[in-house]
């Protein structure tokens, strides 16, 4: 052992890769190695955040299954006259359709049932379905010129969720916390909950690599807090283990852990040690927060009745501000059963009950305990629903399939423009009419408010860097351009030329309206990176 | 799989199933652990309908996987996600890692059959059994200092368990494999939190 001493400071895997960014860095790194440990982005150099950020953490109340924007949050009175009429062939476009509409000889349009009206001193048109979102309408941003590029749950959660339709990238959260770090020692930085609609019809699945870290390293997945049993899993002790007993176990245990570590040297070793007592601390930091029997009835009654019953919507809102009061980084809630291709006359009220109340209780929540400042909450889903009825169309019984070229959701918080609504679809709802945001838009724009550079958020794996925002620019560009009746989609883009073309355009352009540059590889399109 | 390693390597042919190939098997996993994520009923593999004798005792290879819902101990243990080819496994080391490696009943269960082991085999002398767990678990013997730390941690454990039997009762019913029934019960259970111990050592997870 006294022929390599040097190991005892550092390990030769550590020596050899800190190597390249200087001895400096490597002591900068030991001397920050406290609460900073848990952030440790692939290169050394860049830190996170690059700017003032101006939220600290996120709260994602995603709406899986696709909520119908048309009969929510985007109000088109110019559908009402229009009732059974098809859609014109100038607004349907190239529209890809889904297998389950592929039948139908003709899409008529049906307007909302439900009326619509002003809310707030902003005067944000809200549907009657939302009465509760509309007392917070002057805290929240709409944004009305969402669109994707997926047209089916699995790709489409998965695209939002990880900036890929593709399986196998790391989430949101995951890049969040990887980039940013935690700022509780007793708490997972990336924790998600999730819920059923209380009609009992969740309609597809959840995937838990939607919270996955995909090829980060697995310290970075998100944390599933459950409702009932443990809430977080095998957080007990075994039965017969008390407390005490446990507490002398981990020091017998550190004790030999340490041993191992003068001989051997490991830094490993040490976080190690850290981590069984992180996990120590869990056992009581995580049940006193899934405790919410102390909540006065006030704060009940901003969530609602169903934030008493473990496991809902409300009562996972109300979890997340206590998460949020901790300084959880990325709290992610999922609430299914969205997907009304039939019934969603009788379906979407309750779904809009299960979510209304429970939302903005968690904006007038989080804004009377001066957290709403720093902490970005954002209601949504993956897609929004067509204009055009699917199956049999009655002005007060329809469905819609999903649809994916214009949608809606809102944010509020963490610096977003409070009372405001940012972009238009156009008359039938159905495309992008002005401030088009594509997918990756969004997570840019998440990621801005978080202080950080979405190209300097970069993680090499199988020899290139990858990042969570893709082809910003790409969107960017359609989304300046969205104002053009017809938008160009991925799936019906032409030939390679114009392909070629656009990407001419792109590499040839030196800032967009927002003045980021637009110097971008030109591979970007076609090689996903 | 440090799974596998401890099964393998420790028990030898005592629970681990040595055969190979066969159907997937379904090792303990806590319950309910579809509910919310899964869709309920009408598609197959919507439940988890827990194995039973060899079926709890094989190497992870075997263990049932759900593209949905991973089975949690090798989601926690940085299992790949199969979604993507993955060279090199990533290592982490994270606290809900030591709360499964401490508390999920296939480790409780394999530490009660490393103390049985070393109670049977490692002769009367609690310092030739403690020799025994540790040279198991790491392949070495542990020096003065650790046989005292541990020494000293069985001491306490023996001490707490003879003033709880129900606690030291319920300890050693964790897991389906019966226990000795001819060692004392508070006994079985302090060297079983001992063995706990040795089996969480980062010497143990990463270097056995």
């Amino acid at each position: 052992m006294e022929c390599c001493n040097f190991s005892r400071v550092t390990s030769r895997r550590d020596l050899l890769a800190r190597a390249g960014y200087g001895l400096g860095a490597a002591a900068l790194h030991a001397l920050l190695g406290g609460a900073k440990a848990h952030a440790e982005p692939t290169d050394a150099r860049v830190t996170f955040p690059n700017f003032t950020p101006k939220a600290k953490r996120v709260i994602f109340l995603f709406q899986a299954g696709g909520p119908s924007h048309l009969d929510l949050l985007d109000y088109k009175p110019q559908m009402k006259d229009r009732f059974n009429q098809d859609i014109p062939a100038s607004v349907f476009g190239t529209q890809r359709i889904t297998g389950m509409v592929a039948q139908q000889d003709r899409f008529p349009v049906v307007p909302t049932m439900w009326g619509f009206r002003q809310y707030g001193e902003s005067g944000q048109w809200l549907s009657e379905l939302l009465p509760h979102t509309g007392r917070a309408a002057d805290e929240i941003c709409v944004l009305r010129g969402m669109y994707t590029e997926a047209i089916n749950h699995d790709p489409a959660i998965t695209f939002i969720q990880t900036g890929s339709q593709l399986p196998g990238r790391p989430s949101m959260g995951s890049w969040i916390d990887y980039g940013l770090g935690s700022e509780n020692e007793n708490l997972p930085a990336f924790v998600v909950l999730n819920s059923l609609p209380s009609n009992g019809q969740p309609d597809q699945g959840l995937l838990s690599r939607l919270w996955g870290a995909g090829f980060l390293p697995g310290r970075y997945q998100g944390v599933q807090f459950r409702g009932g049993g443990d809430p977080v899993l095998h957080l007990s002790n075994p039965p017969g283990i008390t407390r005490e007993m446990r507490r002398s176990q981990l020091d017998a245990l550190g004790a030999l852990n340490r041993e191992l570590h003068d001989r051997a040297g490991d830094p490993e070793i040490e976080t190690r040690i850290a981590q069984y007592e992180m996990a120590f601390r869990m056992q009581t930091s995580v049940p006193e927060l899934a405790n919410t029997s102390q909540e006065p009835d006030h704060i009940y009654e901003l969530y609602g009745d169903d934030a008493r019953k473990p496991g809902t919507f409300a009562a996972n809102c109300l979890l997340a501000r206590r998460l949020a009061e901790r300084g959880v980084r990325f709290i992610q809630l999922y609430h299914r059963g969205w997907d009304h291709h039939g019934g969603l006359t009788d379906k979407l009220p309750v779904l809009a009950r299960d979510t209304d109340r429970a939302s903005a209780g968690l904006i007038v929540d989080l804004k009377q305990r001066g957290l709403l400042d720093d902490t970005l909450v954002i209601w949504g889903g993956e897609f929004g629903r067509t204009p055009y009825a699917q199956g049999a169309v009655k002005p007060d019984s329809y469905g819609r399939d999903h649809h994916g070229r214009v949608f809606s959701l809102w944010m509020a918080g963490g610096g977003v423009k409070r009372g405001y609504s940012h972009g238009q679809s156009d008359d039938y709802g159905f495309n992008v009419a002005e401030g088009g945001v594509h997918i990756h838009d969004l997570q840019a724009t998440v990621l801005h408010l978080l202080g950080i550079d979405h190209t300097k958020l970069t993680y090499l794996f199988q020899g290139r860097q990858f990042r969570l925002v893709v082809g910003v620019l790409y969107s960017f560009k359609y989304a300046t351009y969205s104002h053009l009746p017809k938008l160009k989609w991925p799936y019906a883009r032409g030939s390679e030329d114009e392909l070629e073309a656009n990407n001419d355009v792109a590499a040839a352009g030196s800032s967009d309206d927002a003045g980021r540059s637009t110097e971008f590889p030109r591979c970007r399109l076609r090689t996903v990176c | 799989m440090v799974v596998n390693r401890f099964w393998q390597q420790l028990f030898g042919l005592g629970l681990l199933k040595q055969s190979v190939g066969g159907p997937s098997v379904y090792p303990y996993q806590p319950a309910d652990l579809y509910k919310g994520i899964v869709v309920a009923a009408g598609y197959p593999g919507t439940k988890y309908v827990e194995s039973t004798g060899d079926g709890l005792y094989r190497r992870s290879l075997y263990t049932f996987w759900k593209r949905t819902v991973p089975h949690p101990t090798l989601n926690v243990l940085d299992a790949p996600d199969r979604e993507v080819c993955i060279v090199r496994r990533s290592t982490t080391n994270t606290p809900l890692q030591a709360l499964t490696l401490l508390n999920d009943p296939i480790f409780v269960e394999a530490a009660r059959k490393l103390a049985e082991r070393v109670m049977t085999e490692g002769g009367k002398s609690p310092d030739a059994r403690l020799t025994l767990a540790f040279r198991l678990a790491t392949g070495h013997s542990p020096n003065e200092r650790e046989l005292n730390i541990l020494r000293d941690a069985l001491g306490k454990m023996l001490a707490a368990f003879q003033k709880d039997d129900a606690g030291a009762r319920r300890l050693i019913q964790v897991g389906a494999a019966k226990s000795d029934s001819s060692i004392p019960a508070a006994e079985l259970a302090a060297w079983t939190a001992v063995a706990n111990i040795i089996l969480n050592m980062d010497e143990t997870i990463t270097k056995g």
